[in-house]
Order: structure tokens, then C-alpha cells, then sequence
């Protein structure tokens, strides 16, 4: 994949909406008025309670849905005007379950050279090992059925499978959601190697607080589609600015989850 | 050969075979199965249908000339659109455009190729051949329509997730659907196959029953059913194939989006 040079590829959202029809005929606005940037070599985390629109949004950014309103940038280019095949091998996405093909793990990971037409590379390539290495998979596991494997080892392969591609930018939804805490701390500390190795820019949405308090860099808070507060993840977290904010991180599954 | 006397049955012998229908509904009243007016109802359609059917290709067969011949069969093929459209609960989106189109091309293609090409009577709207080939072709073509369509749409509902987990990896929207296009295409031609393989030893098939009732030599009877089985199994197939090759494609954007239910 061509690198691109000069600026530091980012994903910048400038007043980004998204309006959809209720069965009834009225206009829901689902995101409002969303502005941020997403640095390379930074996890950016969105969080907020379900139905706050943090889906939306994150599908947003590889063309899975489009915005009513507003602009997303990749390395300060419309999105709208890359071709929607390349942009998905720029902006990687992992989705919230983990589906695997069916097959070997193999073949799972050699799916995304399938669909670009190029000839996969073996299970001995120097490909692989890297791909491996970054999510810690052993080797010995290429052969598995992919679909015998444990929730923790396909979400790793899921992850993997996003990165064969090279891409600038990783989008995870939810990666945590199907995770106990150990599975969920190797998966931290999983996605801040990748994000300094190969100097990504992430963007994870999350409800889980765990991630937003050991890994984000900038967090982003929504509520009912609006961005109510953003800023550097460990501050937000301590001094948090808005009640609404506040409130958020005080519901008692929260202080649980991020205390245990 | 068409020497031999078919018997004309008359008033009296259909009166004695629809005691038949009058036997099944003792028999289901006897068993308390509930279905009496279900049976009486279908078997009083059934009477007024085929009476009606009977009257109108006696008048289109005596006219002879192509225009009620034409207009019969897109009656018929309306019926039938209307009949698999009415079967399937999930319709894709455009359903009634893609599968109109399809039967239209699939059906109305199939349909020339043989009647004008491979038995080769004329004139081309002769309704003795034309009505009763015609009309197993679309009727067999309709069954397919309507599995290729309900199934390609349970398909890409049940399998969202593997599809938007392929588009994520860059993959086509033709790529992201291979199983669902490949699933349902399959289960569009497998009554078919299934036919194809048990006829001759499961059931004589009906048409060639019909011809060596009314007195054709069994041999000839059994080439109409091999070559008319042929015709079917083109037009299940091509018609079933342009459901699900236009049909896919509804369910995404053009920019390989899949569109929201």
C-alpha cells in the first residue's frame, strides 16, 4: 500500500449529522453537530451509554453510512470522494462481534487479499508473522477452524484481520463487550502496541471505562448524539467538567467495572 | 397414432368423480381435523377455474389468431407474478421490478427458443402448442422466482453481519454477498434437480400422462416430457439467475454500502 507523505494522516469530523425518518414519518437526529480530530499515534475513545449514537458515528468513518450533513477528512480529503474499496483498506474497521469465515484462521486473515484480487500470502510469509506478532496469536493456530476458537482469540483475529491491509486508521466498536477484565487488559495493551508500532490512528468506541482510563490519548463524551465534553482521556476522567459527564461516570455499573 | 377414441366425460362421470371430494370431507369431518370448508372451498375454486379456463382456450382455440393467444399468456404470467409475490412475506427491495424483468427475460426467452426453434411448429402462436408449454414453463419459472426471491432476501438479512464485516475488508458488495447470491440461486434450482432426478420413477409426469391419455404413442409422449424439462430447467435457471444477480444489488449503494432495513 502506498504511504502517504507530508501531513500526519488524521481523521478530522467537521459538523457531521445525521438525521433518519422514524417509522412514523418524524426526523430523528441521531448525531448533531459533531466536530473532532483523530491524530496518528493516538487512540481517540468515544464513549457514552447505548443509544448516545457512538455506532453512528464510528460507521461514519469507513463509509458504511453516509452523514446527512457536515465533512469527514482523511488526511484533510473529503472521504466522500475517495472511492469507498480504498478508503476501507485506509480506515480499517472492526466490528463489534467478531465474524469469522467460514474456514481456517489461515484463510480468515488471507480473506481481505481475496476480495482485492491479489494472491493471499502463505501462512510462512513474513506477512502473517507480523499480523501475528501484533495481535500475539501463535502460529500453530493457522490451521484452527476459526469458528472453534474462544471469544478473546477471534476478537484477535478480527483485529488481525483488519490490520493485513495496512491501514492508516483502525476503527474498533465495542472490542471489549464479549471480554472478561484480563481478556480485556491484553486487548489494551494489544491496541497500544499497534498504535505506536505502527503509528495508527485508533478510534475506539467503548463503554467500557477501563480502556478510556489505560489507553485513550483524547476522549470524546456523547450523549443523545451531541459531543458534551472532549479532551485529554486522563484529565476528563479525574476532573470531569460537565454534570452530564459526571452523572455518566457515576452510575454504579461504571464505578464496579472500572474499580475491579 | 391419434386414431384412439378418448372417452368425452360426461355430467354424470364428473358428478361421480367429485364424490370423491364429498368422501374427503367426511373423511375429514370424521377425524375432526377441521379443514372441511379449507377442502370445499379449494374444490369449488378448483371447479369454477378449470371450467372457466376450459371455455375461454375453446374460444382462443377457435378464433386462432395470435393476439388472444398473447393476451392469454400474459394473463397468465401476470397470475403467476401475482401468485409468488402474495407466497413471499420479506419482499427485496423493487421486488415486483426485478422479478417482473426476470420472468419476463428468463421466461419469455426460454419460451421463443423452444417453441420456435426446437419443436419448430408454426404458426408460432399455434395455442395447441404454445398455451400448454408456455404455460408450464412460466408456471415452473414462477415456483423458482418466488424461492430465488424470498430466499435472497432472508439471506441478506440473516447474514448483516458478515456482510458488513466483508465490506469493512474492502470487499465488493458483489464479494460481501457471494454466499447469499450463491444460497439462493441454489435453492431456486433445487426443486428442479430434485424433479429431473425422480421423474419416470416417483410420478409420471403430467403432461406426458395427458398425451398418452388422449392417445399419443408413450415413446413420443416421453421425448415432449424430456425436451419440456429441458425447457423448464433453462428457465428456472435463467430467471432465477437474473433475480438474484439484480436483485443483490438493491440491497446495496453505490458505494458498496449496505442500505439499512
Amino acid at each position: 500500500m502506498e504511504q502517504t507523505s507530508g501531513n500526519d494522516p488524521l481523521v478530522e469530523f467537521i459538523d457531521v449529522g445525521v438525521t433518519k425518518l422514524s417509522p412514523a414519518g418524524a426526523i430523528m437526529v441521531i448525531l448533531d453537530r459533531i466536530s473532532f480530530t483523530a491524530q496518528q499515534g493516538q487512540i481517540t475513545g468515544i464513549i457514552g451509554a447505548s443509544g448516545s449514537g457512538k455506532s453512528t458515528l464510528i460507521r461514519l468513518c469507513n463509509r458504511l453510512d453516509d452523514p446527512s450533513e457536515g465533512t469527514i477528512l482523511l488526511n484533510g480529503q473529503n472521504i466522500a470522494t475517495i472511492d469507498p474499496l480504498l478508503l476501507r483498506r485506509k480506515i480499517a474497521m472492526v466490528l463489534q462481534k467478531p465474524f469469522m469465515f467460514e474456514g481456517t484462521l489461515l484463510e480468515n486473515l488471507q480473506r481481505p487479499f481475496l476480495f482485492r484480487n491479489m494472491a493471499p500470502p502463505s501462512a510462512k510469509s513474513e506477512e502473517m508473522a507480523r499480523v501475528l506478532d501484533l495481535v500475539q496469536l501463535p502460529a500453530e493456530m493457522l490451521d484452527r477452524d476459526a469458528r472453534s476458537l474462544s471469544g478473546g482469540e477471534q476478537q484477535r483475529v478480527n483485529l488481525a484481520r483488519a490490520l493485513v491491509n495496512h491501514p492508516e486508521v483502525l476503527l474498533l466498536d465495542e472490542p471489549t463487550s464479549a471480554l472478561d477484565r484480563p481478556s480485556t487488559a491484553r486487548l489494551a495493551s494489544t491496541l497500544s502496541n499497534i498504535c505506536h508500532n505502527e503509528h495508527l490512528a485508533i478510534i475506539v468506541v467503548t463503554h467500557d471505562l477501563y480502556l478510556a482510563e489505560h489507553i485513550v490519548n483524547h476522549l470524546i463524551y456523547l450523549e443523545e448524539g451531541r459531543i458534551i465534553e472532549q479532551g485529554a482521556g486522563t484529565q476528563m476522567l479525574t476532573m470531569p467538567q460537565t454534570t452530564a459527564f459526571r452523572n455518566f461516570l457515576a452510575q454504579p455499573e461504571r464505578k464496579q467495572k472500572s474499580s475491579s | 397414432m391419434n386414431n384412439l377414441h378418448i372417452i368425452p366425460l360426461n355430467v354424470i362421470q364428473l358428478v361421480s368423480a367429485y364424490a370423491l371430494i364429498l368422501l374427503s370431507l367426511a373423511l375429514a369431518r370424521l377425524q375432526h381435523i377441521g379443514h372441511e370448508k379449507q377442502l370445499l372451498w379449494s374444490s369449488m375454486r378448483m371447479l369454477f377455474q378449470l371450467i372457466a379456463v376450459g371455455y375461454l382456450l375453446h374460444l382462443v382455440f377457435a378464433i386462432n389468431s395470435p393476439l388472444p393467444v398473447v393476451l392469454m399468456l400474459l394473463a397468465m404470467a401476470g397470475f403467476s407474478l401475482q401468485v409468488a409475490g402474495s407466497r413471499i412475506k420479506k419482499r427485496m427491495p423493487n421486488f415486483w421490478r426485478v422479478v417482473g424483468s426476470s420472468i419476463i427475460i428468463g421466461c419469455g426467452g426460454v419460451t421463443f427458443y423452444f417453441c420456435l426453434l426446437v419443436v419448430g411448429y408454426s404458426p408460432w402462436f399455434d395455442p395447441r402448442y404454445l398455451i400448454p408449454l408456455a404455460g408450464m414453463i412460466f408456471g415452473n419459472a414462477m415456483n423458482g422466482a418466488s424461492l430465488a426471491a424470498e430466499r435472497l432476501s432472508s439471506e441478506m438479512h440473516e447474514r448483516r453481519e458478515e456482510i458488513e464485516c466483508a465490506l469493512s475488508l474492502g470487499a465488493t458488495s458483489r464479494q460481501s454477498a457471494q454466499e447469499a447470491i450463491r444460497n439462493a440461486y441454489s435453492a431456486a434450482l433445487r426443486p428442479t434437480i430434485n424433479t429431473m432426478a425422480a421423474t419416470g420413477i416417483v410420478a409420471l409426469p403430467g403432461m406426458m400422462t395427458g398425451q398418452i391419455l388422449s392417445g399419443t404413442e408413450p415413446i413420443i409422449a416421453v421425448r415432449y416430457q424430456i425436451a419440456i424439462l429441458c425447457a423448464i430447467t433453462g428457465a428456472v435457471a435463467v430467471t432465477s439467475f437474473l433475480i438474484v444477480q439484480q436483485g443483490y444489488r438493491r440491497f446495496f449503494t453505490e458505494a458498496h454500502q449496505l442500505k439499512g432495513e
